[in-house]
């Protein structure tokens, strides 16, 4: 009698087990952050890790691989400062800052100084005035 | 071949600095007293052709990028130390212009490509110019972007047994020597030989129009 009631219990149990490994899923439509990762050239930085921290956190809030386009769609759960970190296995990567509102509207985002093409003749410049001011230094030693 | 910040624990970059800090100085002192109005133009046109290179990203099979450098240039024409003093002001000038490049990642970036590279590059240079200057110019290139590839792969694959948490995990660059020795000296296995031709074609041109002015 014992027995069979265990196994009773046991066979009402069985579907209780298996629907806790079972996955579920929903679909819905909502706001994202989207963060586009892409070489010098233009060519997208697909399928690479990345990570993203509160600011301050140790945890990671959200960490995976960009898409074939080189996206992260992210989806904060508060406004907040946010830090992202995306890596390569060949060492590129980048650790920018960013700032959304609770509705992932981007409100902050780090910046280089300039754009690219204009820190290129900016960076040029530069070298040829400092060499410019090194040659006149050069050319005062020189002098008798 | 950039490291980006971030990446590099200070475990590494902090004693990367002091031994950078020194090789500067030493490489100051040197580069002072040799520089002249004659070659000072021509290291100025070869520093800046080195930083317009090293922002120009080409496309390798695997979807990754490289650049050329023109570190090897600079070095078989003007020496290591004046190679090596130039690459790093056009580092220093990527990381705070570009974010190229971290400003903590600098001096392993530094010894590198400038410090190692330039020493491969002119000691290839001087050791084999008389048996085939042509063929030494093309090694000198090609191995000016392979062995500082290959210590850039080293650093960043030492990080996860450098700098762990409490539970093993890496804080800083996460894949070990067995990902980044591939990834990244197989990209720069190729980026080499273009590398190794700029350094013969633009030795060629600069000798010529070194001989010319002087004439």
């Amino acid at each position: 009698m014992c027995v069979k009631s265990v196994l009773v219990f046991l066979c009402g149990l069985c579907p209780m087990l298996v629907q806790a490994h079972d996955l579920q899923y929903t679909a819905t439509q909502g706001e994202a952050t989207i963060l586009r990762l892409f070489h010098a050239d233009d060519s997208s930085f697909h399928f690479e890790a990345y990570e993203i921290y509160r600011e301050g956190d140790s945890q990671p809030y959200q960490l995976g691989r960009t898409d074939g386009q080189g996206r992260i769609a992210f989806l904060p759960d508060q406004a907040g400062r946010w830090r992202l970190i995306a890596f390569s296995e060949d060492g590129h990567g980048l650790d920018i800052r960013f700032t959304t509102d609770a509705m992932a509207r981007l409100s902050g985002l780090d910046k280089p100084f300039h754009e690219r093409h204009a820190s290129l003749l900016v960076g040029v410049s530069l070298i040829l005035g400092l060499f410019g001011i090194l040659m006149l230094f050069v050319r005062r030693k020189q002098r008798p | 071949m950039h490291i980006p910040d971030g990446f590099i624990s200070p475990q590494t970059y902090v004693p990367a600095y002091i031994i950078c800090a020194g090789l500067w100085w030493l490489a100051l002192r040197r580069v002072r007293t040799r520089l002249d109005e004659e070659t000072l133009p021509y290291i100025a046109v070869l520093t800046a052709l080195s930083f317009v290179l090293m922002m120009v990203a080409l496309p390798l099979p695997g979807g990754t990028t490289a650049h050329a450098s023109g570190i090897a240039l600079l070095a078989v024409s003007f020496g290591v130390w004046t190679a090596f003093l130039a690459v790093s002001l056009v580092l220093l000038m990527q990381a705070l212009l570009f974010g190229d490049g971290g400003i903590t990642a600098l001096p392993i970036n530094a010894l590198a490509m400038g410090f190692l590279g330039s020493l491969t590059a002119w000691l290839l240079w001087r050791g084999l110019r008389r048996i085939q200057a042509r063929a030494a110019l093309f090694l000198a290139g090609w191995m000016s972007v392979l062995l500082p590839a290959l210590l850039v792969a080293l650093v960043l694959g030492l990080q996860p047994l450098i700098a762990q948490d409490d539970q093993g995990r890496p804080l800083f660059f996460p894949f070990d020597l067995a990902i980044t020795l591939p990834a990244v000296l197989i990209p720069h296995l190729i980026l080499g030989l273009g590398e190794g031709v700029l350094t013969v074609f633009g030795h060629h041109y600069l000798t010529r129009l070194r001989a010319r002015h002087a004439a």
